[in-house]
């Protein structure tokens, strides 16, 4: 009679379309998304939220991922670090996110970093380039699918050893990033066996730029390598296309993305670099991504568009081959994950959680027809070159 | 690069910058001298006229186009908010109008990142400006010429308004003895936001000349607002003569400070504000605070 009982009420919940949906794996993946959506990297967040919600649209019509819809739960961190881990643990606890996307700063990434752990949370970063998140802050359920600040400077590196501009000058916003920058790039120039001939540094917010456009001329260089972002960099390209800067310089920066390129339009013609992604990469998938891409947003993607989009095929590659979003399980299927992405073939390292990837060197060309000039590759590096050794910043060699 | 064409080339950047300063520093100084209030927004304004600059250019596809409509419309706001809210404040101390001003540069940053976005806009100069001209065999902006030009020429005629016509007559009086204006029959009121609209605008047109420039983006405001300020303080508060001296005295430390002294850039322009402050506490030509 028991029995009998339990079979029936067995049966009318099966029949349950709540029950059902269990029954057929259908709960949602959620991933959380805490992510600077206004405040200065307000415009990378919102890049890389574009990246993952075309992402999941695509995978969910498709079917999901093992038959189960992706649930993306985005939050603003305005870009501070203490918002973000906040925002992080809502997610997390409130939500029931296991797997994390975002955190567009690094000092975001660092903060959130020591808590995975505790969460037993897996964050796959799109965009940190932060070294010491592979290295010295390294935690096992920390992913990076993007090329790190090291390998970006290495690709320019790289790149310097084989062009055939034999002296240089650069010019950098007058705080902790552009005096960073400048004295690595100093490095690289000199390993490279060329002349550096010097340097000036412009105060954030500096609207006049004729007398850094002077000093670049006078100096003599063949190269300038700039660290200039945001309104500085603007109004620095614009400038020295009036001066005609152009004709006689190299004008060489260590990220070129294409929100840079539509503020300043023709004056960054010539202009070259590295990237982390460029919607001109030609091969099948990345032409694929990128006329469906054009179909949603009737815009080409981005670099962290790209980057974040890259990000969310090696997460799901490891879900597939783990059968299971437990960070226990999907945290030895993500460390041997290989994946034939928009950049080509990317491989997770087990040692650091580093993807190993090929860097790009582009130079922005006008286009008949476009209405903004593009990035064109110029060059492109080999993943094992680009990628430092496990757990390393810099390079030997 | 030999030194005299240096020299040359540095003072015409000097030149240029100091109209771009100009136009800031003549609005303001002029409000202050018949209001005695410090328009912290003066920045806003300038931006606001960069923005507006642009959607005029892309409308009318033509630079001369948004020379017209900028200063109209940045004017037009700048004397509605006048009438609107800063005539109720007129009774009250200065810090009311500080805290209105400064409330009104953040709704307008808002108000302009929510209709144009966060990204910059790149505002095209016309084609009969972008080109270069060779100043003793060194490249050098013709459009740099033509804003160095234009800021004389405003110059000469906001100096010929304050003197020939009626309207100036009445902004000197005002400034002198607003209450004996009142009493001699004209409506200082409406004298006060002309003049609110005439600075705005100044602003407005000054964006629309930066525009091309240094795009027009959200940072735009307090940086301007910043060297404003050093340029009327400079000059002294309320003298027009001053807001130009001001604007030319920190172009050509800026330029030279930069190129000779760049790790101090920012500090000389500081340090020469302080200078004066202390030789004369009410500025170059302003009467003694």
């Amino acid at each position: 009679m028991a029995g009998l009982r339990r079979r029936t009420l067995l049966t009318a919940a099966a029949a349950s379309p709540v029950v059902l949906r269990h029954a057929l794996g259908e709960t949602p993946i959620k991933i959380g998304m805490p992510v600077a959506l206004t405040g200065p990297a307000g415009e990378i967040g919102t890049q890389m939220r574009h990246g993952a919600e075309f992402w999941a649209k695509e995978t969910n019509a498709a079917g999901g991922i093992l038959g189960r819809p992706i649930e993306l739960i985005v939050q603003d961190t305005t870009g501070d670090p203490a918002t973000c881990v906040r925002k992080a643990q809502d997610v997390v606890e409130r939500d029931g996110c296991k797997l994390l996307f975002g955190m567009t700063l690094s000092s975001e990434a660092l903060a959130v970093v020591p808590k995975l752990a505790e969460w037993n949370a897996i964050f796959m970063s799109s965009d940190n380039g932060d070294g010491r998140l592979t290295g010295s802050s390294f935690v096992p359920n920390f992913f990076r699918a993007n090329i790190s600040g090291p390998m970006e400077t290495r690709v320019i590196s790289l790149w310097l050893r084989e062009g055939k501009l034999g002296k240089f000058f650069a010019l950098g916003m007058d705080y902790a990033w552009g005096h960073n920058s400048i004295g690595v790039f100093q490095d690289e120039v000199k390993r490279a066996g060329k002349t550096f001939v010097g340097d000036v540094y412009s105060p954030i917010g500096t609207k006049d730029f004729s007398t850094y456009i002077t000093k670049i001329r006078q100096s003599g260089a063949e190269g300038c390598f700039l660290v200039l972002q945001g309104d500085d960099n603007a109004a620095f390209l614009s400038q020295a296309r009036d001066y005609r800067l152009q004709d006689k310089v190299q004008l060489i920066t260590s990220i070129v993305d294409l929100n840079s390129i539509h503020a300043v339009g023709d004056a960054a013609i010539g202009l070259a670099g590295s990237t982390r992604y460029v919607a001109t990469i030609d091969n099948p998938k990345n032409n694929a991504f990128v006329a469906a891409w054009q179909r949603e947003y009737n815009a080409l993607p981005d670099v962290f568009e790209g980057e974040q989009y890259q990000a969310c095929k090696m997460l799901q590659a490891g879900i597939e081959e783990a059968k299971s979003i437990d960070a226990d399980k999907l945290r030895p299927a993500l460390e041997t994950a290989k994946i034939d992405s928009i950049k080509g073939p990317v491989a997770m390292r087990a040692c650091d959680h580093q993807a190993v990837q090929g860097g790009y060197i582009v130079k922005v060309v006008k286009k008949d027809g476009a209405k903004f000039p593009v990035p064109e590759i110029v060059t492109t590096f080999p993943g094992d070159q680009v990628t430092p050794a496990c757990r390393q910043m810099t390079f030997d060699s | 690069m030999d030194f005299l064409a240096f020299l040359v080339t540095q003072c015409l950047n000097a030149l240029s910058q100091a109209a771009l300063l100009f136009f800031l520093g003549c609005g303001l100084t002029l409000i202050f001298g018949i209001m005695r209030i410090v328009n912290f927004a003066h920045g806003a304004f300038f931006m606001l006229g960069a923005y507006v600059g642009w959607s005029a250019v892309y409308v009318t596809g033509s630079f001369w186009g948004a020379l017209i409509a900028a200063p109209i419309l940045v004017g037009g706001f700048g004397a509605a908010f006048e009438m609107g809210i800063l005539r109720r404040l007129y009774g009250r101390d200065g810090h009311s109008f500080l805290m209105v001003t400064f409330g009104l540069t953040l709704m307008m940053g808002e108000a302009i990142r929510l209709l144009w976005g966060v990204a910059a806009l790149q505002v095209e100069m016309p084609k009969s400006l972008s080109g270069i001209v060779f100043i003793l065999d060194e490249p050098f902006p013709i459009y740099r010429l033509f804003l160095a030009g234009a800021g004389i020429v405003t110059a000469l005629v906001i100096w010929q308004f304050l003197e020939r016509t009626r309207l100036g007559l009445l902004i000197r009086a005002t400034s002198q003895n607003a209450e004996m204006v009142h009493a001699l029959g004209t409506d200082v009121r409406l004298v006060r936001s002309a003049v609110f609209g005439i600075g705005c605008g100044l602003a407005g047109i000054g964006g629309v000349f930066a525009a091309p420039m240094v795009t027009a983006s959200l940072g735009m405001a307090p940086n301007a607002v910043i060297d404003t300020f050093v340029i009327v303080i400079i000059g002294g508060m309320g003298s027009f003569l001053g807001s130009m001296i001001g604007a030319l005295l920190v172009a050509f430390v800026q330029v030279f400070g930069s190129y000779y002294f760049p790790d101090f850039a920012l500090a000389f322009m500081y340090l020469i504000m302080l200078t004066i402050l202390v030789v004369r506490p009410g500025g170059l030509l302003g009467k003694e605070a």
